[in-house]
């Protein structure tokens, strides 16, 4: 009977811990966040104060992320939402949102965008022309994801949702990784001054003007089996370049990297990062990512 | 610490000058109508697309011929815009959507 009885009561605890724990997730506020980074970021800054939503599926690009409409209509009714700006994320001007909750983390590092040129094509009586882009992964210049973390703990602190003096403390930690992470950068890559790198897709401006680092672009999709003619696009670009370091976005299959080492190049893995790499942070993803390009960099 | 920047040869700076335009698509609702307008960057109105009204589960509610200025009117009580409406437009060359969402569309009857 008694143990009956100190089970109910312990069943009932737990009810209501549990029923407590679900309420107080609904009541946080939400901020939705258009990149992994900026998700990172700002849990970062938040701590448990709100709920950092980043709605894109993990096999989605986030860049050409098509919302549904009840997706929008969450984004929508979120406390905040943080935009990268340079271009990233083309949907977000596909929608209407709401001015008032919108942060474009960007803003104050217009300046230092990086413009390409993008598909080149011709159609109707136009001829053949380009279309003007930007280059969009800001965040890996660690000086720049410093920037979008500044405007988003001034954002989290102007809307009230955490309070300035927790905010900064945050912001003082978050700074102080990065400039850690600026300073390993540094000398990770400072080997490799004069070594060409090749990416098989251009997601990497940013670092490469911070780290004076020459690297040229293929337009290979992540993860995938590069076809015949990649590959003979890839040797016409070594034999050009002479590059020795091959940067790939995610894991191909083994025996890309066989076909790419037997070209003399060594293979390294090093995630952009829009999305976040399972059990890895921001911070542990890059580090990783250093390290491997370092060790390729020794002859 | 950090060298003089350099940019690598991938990054090429646009000349100016060049014809570069993307397909903008911008859609206003009104509590009877959406109207739809499409043009391109360099500021040309689109003068000949297909505009598909899409509903929630991505099903084509119906498709119309853009007029030669850019816009075209979907009147609401023509579709089933109770789970909103995805609007697409197709130049053949060029393609883009704006999201039209149930709260897009309460929204525009209280105001």
């Amino acid at each position: 009977m008694t143990i009956l009885r100190t089970f109910r009561t312990l069943f009932a605890a737990g009810l209501i811990l549990f029923v407590a724990g679900v309420a107080m997730a609904q009541d946080r506020p939400r901020v939705v966040a258009v990149n992994y980074p900026l998700q990172y970021f700002a849990e970062r800054l938040l701590g448990d104060a709100a709920e950092v939503v980043f709605p894109v599926p993990a096999d989605v690009d986030p860049s050409f992320w098509r919302p549904s409409i009840s997706d929008v209509s969450m984004i929508q009714s979120a406390d905040l939402i943080l935009l990268n700006g340079a271009g990233f994320a083309a949907w977000v001007d596909r929608v209407s949102l709401p001015r008032s909750k919108l942060v474009n983390t960007s803003d104050a590092i217009e300046e230092q965008f990086i413009v390409t040129e993008s598909m080149t094509h011709s159609h109707g009586d136009g001829g053949e022309h380009s279309h003007e882009a930007l280059a969009s992964y800001t965040w890996l210049d660690p000086t720049l994801a410093t920037s979008q973390a500044d405007a988003i703990a001034a954002a989290i602190v102007s809307r009230g949702l955490a309070s300035q003096d927790q905010v900064d403390a945050r912001l003082e930690i978050l700074r102080e990784d990065f400039q850690a992470l600026d300073t390993q950068a540094a000398t990770a890559l400072g080997a490799l001054e004069g070594t060409d790198i090749i990416a098989t897709h251009p997601r990497y401006q940013y670092l490469a003007r911070r780290y004076d680092l020459t690297i040229a672009s293929l337009e290979w999709e992540a993860g995938a089996m590069p076809t015949d003619a990649e590959i003979a696009d890839l040797q016409a670009l070594v034999d050009e370049t002479g590059a020795r370091i091959l940067l790939w976005e995610a894991d191909p299959p083994d025996a890309a990297f066989e076909i790419t080492a037997a070209l003399g190049l060594k293979n390294v893995v090093f995630a952009p990062l829009a999305h976040g790499v399972e059990g890895h942070s921001y911070f542990e993803s890059f580090t990783d990512a250093l390290s491997e390009m370092a060790e390729a960099g020794v002859p | 610490m950090i060298r003089k920047i350099a940019l690598a040869g991938l990054i090429a700076v646009a000349p100016i000058g060049a014809s570069a335009h993307q397909l903008i698509v911008f859609a206003s609702v009104d509590c009877e109508a959406v109207t739809v307008e499409a043009k391109f960057s360099n500021g040309n109105a689109v003068q000949q697309a297909d505009v598909r009204v899409l509903d929630g589960q991505n099903n084509v509610l119906t498709t119309l011929p853009i007029n030669t200025d850019g816009t075209v009117t979907v009147p609401l009580d023509s579709v089933d815009h109770s789970e909103g409406l995805v609007i697409e437009v197709d130049t053949g060359s060029h393609d883009n959507y704006w999201i039209v969402t149930p709260d897009d569309i309460t929204r525009s009857c209280q105001s």
